[in-house]
């Protein structure tokens, strides 16, 4: 039974019958609640029939559950009836799935993850790259020696040329442009584009290894859902009648086309709620996400507006601090144009006597550490800083926010070096990773079925389970003599006469003689696996691998994903294929998994661990205590002479974005209007301007995670010549006087 | 046999009564057909006279197990036969008189006629260029799914009886998508009739040649239609809803000829829809029989799973309204709420317990236990089958757990076949020479097998060096007898090398198979298993062989295939899933006590039915969609379409719904006592899952609750 007293502000919501609403939200300010909670009440007042839904659109897959089960409370049945749940792209694949060929697809169309659609079209930028050599030379540095110059041929450019191709390829299907319309476009484009060109040059080979597999990826499936609806006017209808009301979360990352999906589905005079908040859109670089849509929505399109400011999750000075922010930006921000970043309304603590009340007022609670560290000092000193605090806290959440996931890996290496309980969450989650790890050194071992070091290891792999059971002492002991092993034939299939155990059983007891004796009837098992399809083989193996239905459960889609693989690659043995797991393991191939932290992570299950995070990926979550780190100007930029931008590289001319001056190129070819041309240089500026914004917003979403303790720290980059962040001297400077 | 007063009346009707007997599954229609078929083979009737007909071969399952009673009259043969094998059969024997009239280029010559799989071979040989010309650029499609579909379009006109010639047209003007996607049927049309001018060029029938030809030639001339009326003259024709337009026209003709006829058609049943089955087309030939009967009570389902079959129609077909009463759910066992089933392997778990629960508790015999999905993908078929291995329970699939190009067997004789013809020019990995050494020595392990085949395989110019060669102290790790084994089969690789021209790849298969893989000391001297899958592999290689072999030198002649290499080409197609992807084998021995694990509409056509069904992924909406497929409509394509009307909505909504309510009611009519629904919270991909089959039992559910309530 959820027992939800909503405050007047949530009660305001709740009155809500139909029509078409647009709330903003503060963090923390219930909206997943609030939501949840109209939903079940729509549900319950007949709003909807016995063949209708609430329909509930969400931005991440982690939050489906946590909708469902919220919901699922308030309404106390046992079944999920009357309401659906899905992320934009799980909805698009809903409406594809009931007429696959009306827009020429098979019925089991598949579907390619970021790391296929990134090896494809990695693979088109080469083909082009080769069959294009030099075409790009006029956009780098004019005076490169020659090394250099082909280093960068050889090294940086099939990466940046990628990336270019997938914002390209993104943003085409955005627009919803085909490579035949594009070609037209650019065939009576009145100045030449070659970065467009090359773009639908490698669009259009990506497009044609697609349809080869039968796949589209996850923009195809937005824009063909809009085909699709657009097309089929009775179709709409029909999905119309079923989902009468729209509650839409996280409308500030919609994209256009996303947006467009759900304004065909809701219908002129539909029932659509939008619920955002405008300044944590953090997702928009390189897509059409903007705040601006549910902003527009807001102010032309809402009968109904509603505000939730009300918050119980910081500490009134940490409010102040998001507050504060919010108002430097609005008025002080360097760079006017970039004024309108962040947006009221302010964040409110709770009323009085609220079931949900800020944690008690601590000046002490902010600190923004002005120390000119290098990065490994400010690494060094936020661990110290927890090692410090973490054995009087345990009772207590708390997380590492940084900004890209490579200073979260520098953060962990520095905990594992002072011992100090972490929990990972970057890219995948770590159980998956560790299954896909333990899973890989098992197959690893019949790769080279001849090394003994990685059959020692495939041991460790099988007994991990049992890590934790204080026997490592017992099993790196295992391991090491199946290490010193010369010749494995002579341990796992020994002739008569000649087998390795028996050479060894003098110098060792019998329970390490028996748990060798075990092991090898086990790897002769898994050698009989070799010469199966590698799903079965997969399968097969992680019945002596794992216990827990996760861990399982995991197994079974990748199998499923790796038979896909497999198909895909009809040349490939275990070698690639393990290769595939070892990406899922090293975690440059993300997959979702199904332990707690990838359907949706709670920071309470962790308390007395740092929880080590992107401050992208922390959106939604909180902990007690906050420590956001590398807050310079390479990080957060400000649009000011000195800063430097991560998207434009240094080996590239006038410090040219390339990917938004394709884009531009992309968009110029598109347009229609006279003044539409394309000038060099504009779109880079442009960019920088929309980076500066977007990361003004994740600063802000950093604070607001902290409930009681918020530490800054900024350090001075690679070479040294970083400077803090200008929003963070100004915060700093407030801060210091508010004090006073 | 204890019959029903209606079943002993249709049974004792004069040998020259035209009898439709209709109803719905499960009332005893082909049982009193096989009664009727073993009595006019004891009233002295000649077994060669009688012809049965029925849509597909595994129909014909309980008129084959009666004729092989002992006490069936000797003599004679009984005719069972599909539309397609009796136009295949009278084609062979009539081919002089049709060659010429059908405008074939050599009707001098004999016909080859196609399976499915070599149809599919070249077609793809005849779509390959045109793709790259840009045809079907605005489809998303699997190639080989693309020539079947086109291949499907070309059955479907001869099913359906219009020229082929209108496929494109007919399709287009059912299309109210986006206009410019039409393109896609201009060019399906294209390599339709592309491949049947090839046809006629190359004497290849493939089976929409062969029934176009019977139907439109071979049945119209008199020497042929005088030779199929007076040969048979008594007609039993079951499941006559799940066959062809064509065929019905067909018997519409010939019927008055037979002296008896026993016509048996399935209410609310229809499942080979796409695959052109015509209900609608089947009734009219009730107005051509003298007695009409109707048998209603069922013999297979108890009254909890025909209460449970009223329920389901209530929530699946708006019109089948009825009233849902506490205790109609009875016969539907779902997994009880103490047992986890977040995860689809813990589904998997409950199942497979459930099942041996069954077995050793309520003594329910394996055999009357099925598991249906609406789709079995080879993991859940894997998956499953272990656990109930574990279990101990026996298990049969409806097809091989794996294809013959995923079996370690074939995967073995074709990377030998390969290191034997250097001449293709296919260089396999050391992997696979290593897999093959593995499977092809008898006792050989995985870390000899990698050593061996690192030492004396060459990639770059597959050359094979001897045992000899190798240092001593590593021939003694792989051992002599290993060794010598090795030396046997390489020496024998060598000798076939130097063969001026090389075999036939069967021919090959065979003698490798026999002079050296099935002796003593290698692997398949004690692998029956392994043995079975050798003479699949070379009955699918022959087959290619002998459909590809007499064009082959008019091909070459003709510069179409330029230097065809046919095992090389075999290997090349079965690499690429054309041909040899996965068919039920006939040598594969299923132990017939055992627990069924099929798709859903794969047992509804199997026609047996069983105590009880478990429907695991209950929430999939893979019961609810129909076969979507971008290239062809089944039901644009049917008789009864409106050449002039488009393919609307309404038309796919009403069209899913019967389909999904047909599929439940055609499953419930074959469960005698309970069913089992398996669910999870969470997909086999591991995402939640409401599709509509679901939706109806929890408006069930809901309506029960309420009922409580109230």
């Amino acid at each position: 039974m959820n027992t939800f007293t909503p405050r007047p502000a949530q009660s305001q919501i709740l009155t809500y019958t139909g029509g078409k609403m647009g709330i903003s939200a503060v963090p923390g300010s219930g909206k997943t609640h609030t939501l949840s909670a109209l939903a079940a009440q729509l549900i319950r007042s007949g709003a909807v029939s016995g063949e209708q839904e609430v329909l509930i659109v969400t931005l991440v897959n982690s939050a489906v559950d946590n909708f469902s089960s919220r919901i699922k409370e308030f309404l106390e049945l046992p079944m999920p009836f009357g309401y659906r749940v899905r992320t934009l792209h799980g909805l698009a694949h809903d409406i594809v799935r009931e007429k696959p060929s009306a827009v020429g697809l098979e019925e089991r169309f598949a579907i390619l993850d970021e790391r296929e659609a990134g090896s494809i079209s990695k693979e088109s930028a080469s083909a082009w790259l080769q069959a294009h050599p030099g075409e790009l030379d006029g956009y780098l540095l004019p005076d490169m020696e020659q090394g250099k110059h082909d280093w960068v041929h050889r090294q940086l450019l099939p990466d940046l040329v990628t990336n270019i191709a997938l914002a390209f390829i993104r943003s085409a299907k955005d627009n919803r442009l085909t490579p035949e319309k594009l070609r037209h476009m650019l065939n009576v484009a009145p100045t030449p584009l070659p970065l467009a060109e090359m773009g639908l040059s490698i669009y259009s080979d990506y497009q044609r290894a697609l349809a080869y597999r039968g796949a589209v990826d996850f923009d195809d499936l937005i824009r063909l859902a809009i085909d699709l609806l657009e097309n089929d006017i009775e179709f709409l209808e029909r999905l119309r009648y079923r989902w009468p009301f729209i509650l839409e979360d996280e409308a500030q990352d919609s994209s256009r086309l996303q947006e467009q999906i759900l304004r065909l589905l809701s219908g002129e005079a539909g029932n659509w709620v939008r619920v955002g908040d405008p300044n944590q859109a953090i997702f928009e670089t390189f897509t059409t996400a903007s705040p601006q849509h549910l902003l527009d929505f807001i102010h032309f399109e809402a009968s109904q507006y509603n505000e939730l400011p009300d918050s119980g999750r910081c500490q009134p000075r940490i409010i102040d601090l998001a507050n504060r922010l919010i108002k430097w930006v609005n008025g002080e921000h360097p760079e006017s144009s970039v004024r309108d970043a962040l947006t009221v309304p302010f964040i409110r603590p709770t009323p009085a006597d609220d079931p949900q009340p800020n944690p008690p007022d601590d000046p002490q609670g902010v600190k923004l550490i002005s120390n000119k560290y290098t990065p490994d000092e400010e690494v060094e000193a936020v661990v110290k800083s927890l090692d410090h605090w973490l054995p009087e806290h345990q009772d207590a959440t708390v997380a590492v926010l940084v900004p890209r996931n490579q200073r979260g890996a520098d953060v962990i290496n520095a905990l594992k070096r002072r011992d100090i309980d972490f929990v990972e969450l970057l890219g995948s989650t770590s159980s998956t990773r560790i299954a896909a790890a333990r899973l890989g050194d098992i197959v690893g071992a019949l790769t080279d079925p001849q090394s003994s070091a990685r059959l020692a290891a495939a041991y460790l792999a099988w007994r991990r389970e049992g890590e934790e059971d204080s026997n490592n002492d017992f099993q790196h002991q295992v391991a090491g003599l199946i290490r010193k092993c010369g010749a494995v034939e002579t341990f796992i299939s020994p002739r008569t006469g000649v087998d390795w155990l028996t050479g060894v059983a003098s110098e060792n007891d019998e329970t390490v003689l028996d748990e060798l004796d075990e092991f090898r009837g086990l790897v002769r098992r898994w050698q009989g696996t070799t010469l199966l399809p590698v799903d079965q083989m997969v399968l097969t193996l992680s019945q002596d691998l794992f216990t827990s239905p996760t861990d399982l459960a995991l197994v079974h889609k990748l199998a499923l994903v790796l038979r896909q693989v497999s198909d895909d690659h009809r040349d490939w043995r275990l070698p690639e294929l393990n290769g595939e797991l070892s990406l899922i393991a090293r975690n440059e191939r993300r997959f979702l998994g199904f332990s707690e932290d990838d359907s949706g992570f709670d920071p309470s299950h962790h308390p007395g661990k740092v929880v080590v995070t992107t401050m992208h990926k922390a959106k939604g979550l909180e902990w007690d205590r906050v420590y956001l780190v590398s807050v310079n100007n390479y990080d957060f930029p400000s649009g000011q002479p000195n800063d430097r931008y991560i998207p434009e590289k240094w080996f590239v001319r006038d410090g040219l974005n390339m990917e938004a001056e394709t884009l531009s190129q992309l968009e110029a070819a598109c347009a229609t209007g006279e003044f539409n041309f394309y000038t060099e240089g504009v779109a880079t500026q442009s960019a920088r301007l929309d980076y500066v914004r977007e990361r003004l917003r994740l600063l802000y979403v950093g604070i607001t995670r902290a409930r009681k303790d918020l530490v800054l720290t900024w350090n001075t980059g690679r070479t040294g010549k970083q400077t803090p962040a200008i929003p963070f001297i100004a915060l700093q400077g407030w801060w210091e006087e508010s004090r006073k | 046999m204890n019959l029903t007063d209606a079943q002993c009346d249709i049974l004792n009707t004069p040998f020259n009564a035209r009898i439709f007997l209709s109803g719905p599954a499960g009332c005893g229609k082909t049982t009193v057909a096989v009664e009727r078929l073993q009595a006019l083979l004891a009233s002295g009737l000649s077994a060669n006279s009688i012809l049965i007909l029925t849509p597909q071969r595994t129909l014909q399952a309980p008129y084959e197990a009666a004729l092989c009673l002992p006490d069936i009259p000797p003599g004679g043969q009984v005719a069972l036969a599909t539309i397609g094998g009796l136009a295949r059969r009278t084609l062979e024997l009539f081919w002089p008189l049709v060659a010429e009239n059908a405008g074939f280029s050599h009707p001098d010559q004999p016909p080859v006629f196609l399976t499915l799989e070599t149809s599919q071979y070249y077609m793809a040989r005849l779509v390959r260029p045109l793709l790259e010309q840009g045809f079907f650029a605005s489809v998303t499609i699997d190639r080989n799914r693309l020539y079947s579909q086109v291949l499907d379009n070309l059955n479907k006109s001869a099913s359906v009886g219009f020229p082929y010639t209108e496929i494109g047209e007919r399709l287009s003007t059912a299309w109210l998508g986006e206009p410019s996607q039409r393109r896609i049927y201009t060019d399906a049309q294209e390599c339709a009739s592309r491949f049947r001018q090839y046809c006629l060029t190359h004497n290849l029938l493939d089976f929409s040649l062969q029934l176009d030809l019977f139907w439109n030639l071979l049945w119209r001339m008199p020497e042929c239609h005088a030779y199929l009326t007076h040969q048979y003259r008594h007609l039993i024709c079951d499941n006559l809803e799940e066959d062809i337009p064509v065929a019905h026209d067909l018997l519409m003709e010939w019927l008055p000829a037979f002296d008896s006829t026993l016509l048996i058609f399935d209410t609310d049943a229809g499942y080979r829809r796409f695959l052109g089955a015509d209900p609608d087309s089947a009734h009219r030939l009730s107005t051509l029989c003298d007695t009409q009967v109707e048998l209603s009570k069922s013999f297979v389902t108890l009254p909890e799973i025909q209460a449970l079959e009223t329920a389901f129609a209530s929530k699946l077909l708006p019109e089948r309204n009825a009233n849902i009463k506490p205790g109609t759910l009875i016969a539907l066992t779902y997994p009880p709420t103490e047992t986890p089933t977040r995860y689809y392997p813990q589904m998997l778990d409950w199942v497979a317990g459930e099942i041996q629960r069954l077995v050793a508790e309520e003594g329910i015999s394996p055999s009357e236990i099925v598991i249906l999905a609406p789709y079995f993908s080879d993991a859940l078929r894997f998956s499953l089958s272990n656990r109930l291995e574990e279990l101990g329970i026996p298990w049969r699939s409806h097809r091989p757990s794996r294809s013959l190009r995923d079996e370690p067997a074939s995967h073995c004789l074709l990377t030998l076949a390969e290191l034997a013809h250097p001449g293709w020019d296919l260089h396999p990995t050391r992997f696979d020479v290593a897999y093959a050494l593995l499977f092809a020595i008898e006792g050989m392990d995985l870390v000899r097998a990698q050593l061996l085949a690192e030492i004396i395989y060459h990639q770059r110019d597959l050359r094979l060096s001897t045992f000899d060669e190798i240092r001593v102290a590593v021939q003694e790790r792989i051992t002599y007898v290993f060794g010598q084994h090795f030396e046997a089969l390489r020496e024998w690789i060598e000798a076939y090398r130097l063969k001026p021209v090389p075999d036939p790849l069967d021919h090959f298969l065979r003698r490798l198979f026999g002079e050296v893989l099935s002796q003593k000391g290698f692997g398949f001297h004690r692998n029956n298993d392994g043995a079975r899958t050798v003479s699949s592999l070379v009955e699918s290689v022959q087959k290619f062989r002998q459909a590809m072999e007499p064009a082959l030198v008019d091909f070459q002649s003709l510069g179409d295939f330029g230097n065809l290499e046919l095992g090389k080409e075999y290997l090349s197609m079965l690499q690429d899933g054309v041909i040899a992807a996965q068919y039920v084998e006939s040598w594969q021995i299923e132990p017939v006590e055992a627990v069924l694990l099929a798709p859903a509409h794969t047992f509804l056509m199997m026609n047996q039915p069983v105590s009880i069904q478990f429907w695991i992924d209950a929430g999939s909406t893979g019961w609810w969609e129909r076969l979507f497929q971008p290239l062809t409509q089944p039901y644009v394509l049917s008789r009864s379409w409106d050449r002039d009307k488009a393919w609307t909505d309404a038309d796919d909504l009403a069209a899913n719904q019967q389909s999904l309510a047909r599929l439940i009611i055609g499953l419930l009519r074959r469960c005698r006592s309970r069913i089992y629904l398996g669910l999870s919270d969470l997909g086999e991909s591991g995402f939640e899952q409401r599709g509509p089959l679901l939706k109806a039992v929890w408006k069930m559910q809901l309506d029960i609750q309420g009922k409580n309530e109230s």
